[in-house]
């Protein structure tokens, strides 16, 4: 086994595989940009060496510089992780010639499935079902339009070099093919410095379910189940489980099969994922194509097998013989995995930059909740990165109770100072077709049209709102009550009679204190809550009626803020005198922000592209902005005519700064 | 005796009605409270003493001798707020339009009067039209009358003014004078001289509202310290205001149970300060931090937002806080940020309560319009604060602290008890860029070698050990246990005695 290795990544997967290495007694190098200097990776490896500027490719794309760092500490190999340099063959191949392990595949092997059109053919060949579609390169913008109408619409636009969603487009006539093409060459070129593209049949109501497969460089290759990841938005994976609850034994052997004699096809060696689309009504599934690395859903795999997979892919690389066999693989159990992402839902999922000025992931237990993370409280969420800074991952032993446990674990998840996904994520969790396992690619986009708001969403049972916000309250009423210089024998003692006001409704409530928390009564039931909760703390935890309860609070003036199962609400807890004085007071409209096209995040604008007097309609493009490395065009909402633009080109813009006024 | 007692339950009642219920119905139909409901619901329920409901006004002209409501449109009296003594006094816009008159200034005054006597402080809720201009002359002593004892009470008890209605006029004054006013959006206005006779005199059309509207008064004059959304919030909020505060200039500030260990560490402070000596950074994130309970009661934080000032309690006392704001104009000081922090000093050292300043500022805003606004005399006011002030100070410097600014920030030369620094304090008389291009300018067409002297300066002087071999910093502390070196610096100055000479009074650059 090897003494030291370096991890070619950041984040949370360099977290991740410093993790394993450590376990197994090796030594970490971890590389690191001018923006990492105080990245949590950085602080977890034995060693870490700068490799450069802020952008990764000036950094975690520079193969030199990666190489000078293995020298530079002796590391004996290298993991890439997911991203970056995990799939360039060309890295892979330096390595070798400096005499240094990639652990992954061997470069031959990767080339041929790095390439999606080679792949495909590939596939084919080994007898792999695949998708009809056009597999050679394609010149230009017109011979798309001409491939496309032949193959019949719809039709993806896909980047050879692509992957994680990036240089992906979807066209349904040959307008949108024309520009597609256009867009997606230049954004492979942007990305991955490949600008070729094909095109295929897109299949609707498709699912996006993943075969893992693991092989040794002695031959043997094992598939080790499936991964359910049709829970996309935009095409990126937003919550993945193991199993599928689509698939049934049958098909799950057969697209096991298929996978493992495509791995075979190239001697793989390594984790590998095959990626198929499987048709929502016929169990007819096709191969999209071979991922070449650890995918970032890995862990909801080794929850259901047993198996670190990194841990495989180093025994692997020190050209460890497989341990086991097919037939020792078992799966155990439900797992499920909720991609923790900095964007703000409101705003259509835009990333979210900035300081992370309370973040505090929900306690890990043993078999049942994994944060794999890589940022910690007091860190920095630059805009040169994925967004994605945590992994939550839970087990159960079955679907409902894997459900239960994200529910519960996405509850005590606290993250403040940039937006996260956590309520987006705590919806999906009871959104009734997510429940049923009747879903496809498409729900988040047929349920979620217009973003996610977790003040739209109603709670399950608001009571427990009531009676958690009453408690809160009449402990800082007693917390009041200890002030001194009071008049004696005038003292102040807070009563128990209250009014709860949620969303304008009057909830008169009594709040009794007892030992340990506070017995409320409404609506003639008694409700015990009760809760170690100090002041100022985010995480109200304890029980409600004796069951676990755990929701997250903040005081924002005169009320609290309550967030609990991917619902917020804002509550006043009033004595019924004040509630009736309250109710006099007048409803206020906030101030019309329509007439403003605002700057959803902060970021550069790139282009605007509309003039004063223009009139737009609805969904045409008005502005890009540029943040994270990502052109985000800016459509019109409804038809309307511009009147002013109050930004320029070149402009940094700030969150909410308006860029365009609207007649 | 049956009947006497009747008959004061009978004139009770109707003094309770003010201006009768069509009035009432009228000022809820405004959004607003009548003076008793605002009140009761400010006080704690059934502590309230009113005194004066049967005074009348003594007016005979112009046929108020007929038009009379008992209590004079305004309701006075004292009660507690948690227990706490208050003296109050609420004008009832529903009588006479809440008019200010001779007998109303009486009411008020006898409040005043008491709360002297006792140490309690004074709440005024203010919603009048103004002088009760048929009494002419005899309302305008009344005001002034006010205004007399407003200013004998000013750091003897503390004074709150919260505007919920129409100020306009010489009433502004009152209010002007007290330690802190509050407004309610929408429905409340603070003018000298009305819309009305602006457009006559400047020409200028303008709102009530645009012209001294709470958003005015708390974003654009600094008037106000803080605007509520309607009445109820208000004074519900100014009840948990009122905690901060002592009673009186011979009392501690309140203490008030606490769970929140002073010996929390926080080790995300660490890496509050960016790496990038340019790079902003939100210093309410480090009160919030310090703070007992992540408490922290900002005053005027839509003004001056290059300073931040307000309450927080450390160990359950109250202690004002006064912190350079790097994301807005740098830190800097200038007019409007050195006025804002040199009146909350001083509010602070009248009423015994200790202040932690926090310190990142990289100098006074250069340009014409501080110049020629005063920034020299404004500025003072602030050094002349922090000079004078005798209650326990602690500060601590993270980053930039420049040139006069930092004497003026509760430098050790001003008397400050306990000095820190963050290890990225850097303590000069400018930034590093500068001071080689001065100390330099021989080198000045030549870059590399100015980038070497660069880095020498900064070597030498961007860090807090130069000023620490002065002694003019006490430690230079880690960030993460900032919470637990303040409070034990606060703790060892709980019994800090500390006199200025004797004197009339001082001659503060106004």
């Amino acid at each position: 086994m090897f003494k030291k290795i370096l991890i070619a990544n950041r984040g949370e997967i360099a977290c991740r595989v410093i993790k394993t290495a450590r376990k197994m007694g090796i030594a970490t190098v971890a590389v690191y940009s001018d923006a990492d200097l105080d990245a949590r990776h950085v602080e977890l490896a034995d060693e870490a060496v700068c490799i450069g500027p802020a952008p990764s490719k000036e950094s975690y794309l520079r193969i030199d510089k990666i190489l000078a760092a293995c020298k530079q500490t002796g590391a004996e190999a290298v993991h890439p992780g997911y991203g970056f340099l995990s799939e360039n063959s060309e890295f892979c191949a330096q390595l070798e010639a400096a005499g240094i392990v990639f652990i992954g595949p061997r470069p031959h092997a990767m080339q041929a499935m790095g390439d999606k059109i080679a792949s495909k053919k590939l596939a084919m060949a080994a007898k792999v079902s695949t998708i009809p579609g056009y597999t050679d390169v394609i010149k230009n913008a017109d011979e798309a339009v001409r491939i496309a109408a032949g193959i019949g619409y719809p039709v993806m636009i896909k980047a050879s070099a692509g992957g994680g969603g990036k240089g992906l487009r979807v066209a349904f006539s040959d307008k949108e093919t024309h520009e597609g093409f256009q867009s997606c060459t230049n954004e492979a070129r942007n990305s991955f410095g490949d600008d070729r593209v094909f095109i295929e049949k897109y299949i609707e109501e498709p699912r996006h379910i993943e075969i893992q497969v693991l092989g040794d460089s002695h031959g043997n290759v094992v598939y080790l189940g499936e991964r359910e990841c049709s829970l996309q938005r935009r095409h990126q994976k937003v919550i993945e489980e193991a199993p599928s609850p689509f698939l049934d034994a049958k098909t799950r052997k057969a697209m096991g099969e298929q996978a493992v004699a495509l791995a075979k096809a190239v001697q793989y060696q390594s984790a590998g994922t095959v990626e198929f689309v499987v048709g929502g009504k016929d169990k007819n599934f096709y191969f999209l194509e071979m991922n070449t690395r650890l995918q970032v859903e890995h862990p909801v795999t080794e929850y259901i097998t047993g198996l670190d997979l990194v841990e495989q892919m180093l025994r692997v690389a020190a050209g460890e013989k497989l341990s086991f066999t097919q037939d020792d693989i078992q799966l155990n159990g439900w797992a499920m995995e909720c991609r923790i992402n900095a964007e703000d839902p409101l705003r259509n999922f835009l990333p979210s930059i900035g300081r992370l000025i309370k973040y505090q992931p929900p306690e890990e237990t043993s078999g049942h909740v994994r944060v794999d993370t890589g940022v910690y409280e007091g860190g920095e969420i630059s805009m040169y990165y994925d967004p994605m800074i945590a992994k939550l991952i839970v087990h159960g032993a079955s679907r409902e109770q894997a459900i239960a446990r994200m529910r519960d674990a996405l509850n005590q998840f606290v993250i403040r100072g940039v937006s996260s996904n956590i309520a987006f994520q705590a919806a999906l969790m009871q959104n009734p077709r997510f429940i049923s396992g009747n879903f496809n690619t498409g729900l988040i986009a047929e349920e979620y049209p217009q973003g996610f708001d977790s003040a739209d969403l109603a709670h399950d049972d608001p009571t427990m709102l009531i009676a958690v916000g009453a408690a809160i309250h009449r402990r800082y009423l007693e917390r009041n009550a200890t002030i001194d210089g009071q008049l004696p024998g005038h003292e102040y003692r807070p009563g128990n009679d209250f009014v709860v006001l949620l969303d304008d409704v009057q909830h008169p409530v009594v709040a009794v204190p007892v030992a340990g928390g506070v017995d409320v009564t409404y609506a003639g039931d008694t409700y015990q809550v009760r809760s170690p909760w100090q002041f100022g703390q985010s995480l109200y935890q304890g029980t409600l009626n004796g069951e676990p309860i755990c929701m997250q609070v903040e005081r924002v003036g005169l009320k609290y803020r309550l967030f609990h199962w991917g619902t917020q609400a804002d509550l006043l807890v009033l004595t019924a005198h004040a509630a009736a004085l309250q109710a006099l007071m007048p409803h206020k409209v906030p101030p019309d922000l329509s007439r403003f096209l605002l700057s959803p995040m902060p970021g550069l604008l790139t282009d605007i592209a509309v003039a004063p007097g223009q009139e737009v309609k609805a969904g045409e493009k008005l502005a890009v902005i540029e943040a994270m490395k990502m052109e985000n065009v800016l459509k019109a909402d409804h038809d309307c005519v511009v009147a002013k633009l109050l930004a320029k080109p070149g402009e940094s813009l700030a969150v909410d700064q308006a860029i365009i006024e609207f007649r | 005796m049956h009947d006497i007692i009747q008959q004061l339950e009978e004139k009770r009642g109707q003094a309770r009605l003010g201006g009768g219920t069509k009035r009432i119905g009228a000022q809820h139909a405004k959004g607003k409270l009548t003076a008793r409901e605002r009140i009761e619901l400010l006080l704690d329920p059934g502590s309230f003493e009113e005194w004066d409901m049967f005074v009348e006004h003594r007016c005979t002209d112009f046929g108020m001798a007929d038009n009379k409501t008992p209590g004079d449109g305004v309701v006075t009296g004292y009660g507690t707020i948690n227990g706490r003594m208050v003296f109050i006094f609420s004008q009832d816009f529903t009588v006479f339009g809440g008019a200010l008159s001779e007998a109303h200034a009486e009411k008020i005054c006898k409040v005043m009067d008491h709360a002297m006597k006792v140490g309690a402080p004074v709440i005024g809720l203010n919603d009048s039209g103004g002088a009760r201009i048929q009494e002419g002359v005899a309302s305008l002593g009344g005001y002034a009358d006010v205004f007399q004892r407003n200013v004998m009470a000013s750091g003897v008890v503390p004074q709150i003014s919260m505007i919920m209605g129409p100020c306009a006029g010489g009433a502004v004054y009152s209010p002007a004078m007290t330690d802190f006013i509050f407004m309610v959006k929408d429905t409340s206005y603070m003018f000298v001289t009305g819309p009305e006779v602006v457009k006559t005199v400047t020409h200028e059309e303008i709102t009530a509202e645009e012209l001294g509207g709470a958003v005015t008064h708390n974003t654009k004059s600094g008037v106000a310290d803080l605007a509520f959304e309607n009445d109820v919030e208000a004074l519900l909020m100014l009840r948990r205001f009122f905690n901060y505060l002592p009673l009186n200039n011979r009392e501690k500030p309140p203490l008030r149970h606490t769970e929140d260990p002073a010996e929390r560490l926080d080790l995300s402070l660490d890496t509050l300060v960016p790496n990038n000596p340019n790079k902003p950074y939100d210093m309410k994130e480090l009160i919030v931090k310090i703070a007992d309970d992540g408490d922290f009661f900002e005053l005027q934080p839509d003004y001056a937002k290059n300073i931040l000032i307000g309450f927080v309690r450390m160990e359950g006392q109250t202690v004002g806080i006064v912190a350079n704001q790097p994301l807005v104009l740098a830190g800097c000081l200038d007019i409007k940020s050195s006025s804002k922090a040199a009146r909350f000093v001083r509010f602070c050292d009248a009423f015994n309560i200790p202040i932690i300043t926090l310190v990142d500022v990289p100098g006074f805003m250069p340009g014409t319009a501080q110049e020629y606004g005063g920034i020299i005399k404004h500025g003072a006011k602030l050094l002349y604060a922090f000079a004078e002030c005798t209650v326990p100070k602690v500060t601590l410097i993270t980053r930039k602290a420049y040139g006069g600014a930092y004497d003026v920030m509760s430098s050790k030369h001003l008397r400050g008890d306990v000095n820190f620094a963050w290890p990225s304090a850097e303590i000069a008389v400018m930034g590093p860029k500068g001071a080689v291009e001065i100390i330099f300018r021989e080198e000045k067409n030549d870059p590399a070698k100015l980038a070497g002297r660069e880095a020498e300066y900064k070597a030498k002087f961007a860090n807090p050990f130069v000023a620490g071999s002065r002694g003019f910093i006490d430690d230079v502390i880690q960030p993460h246990e900032t919470r637990k070196r303040i409070c034990r610096s606060l703790a060892m100055l709980k019994r800090k005695k500390l006199e200025n000479p004797w004197r009339k009074h001082g001659n503060i650059p106004l």
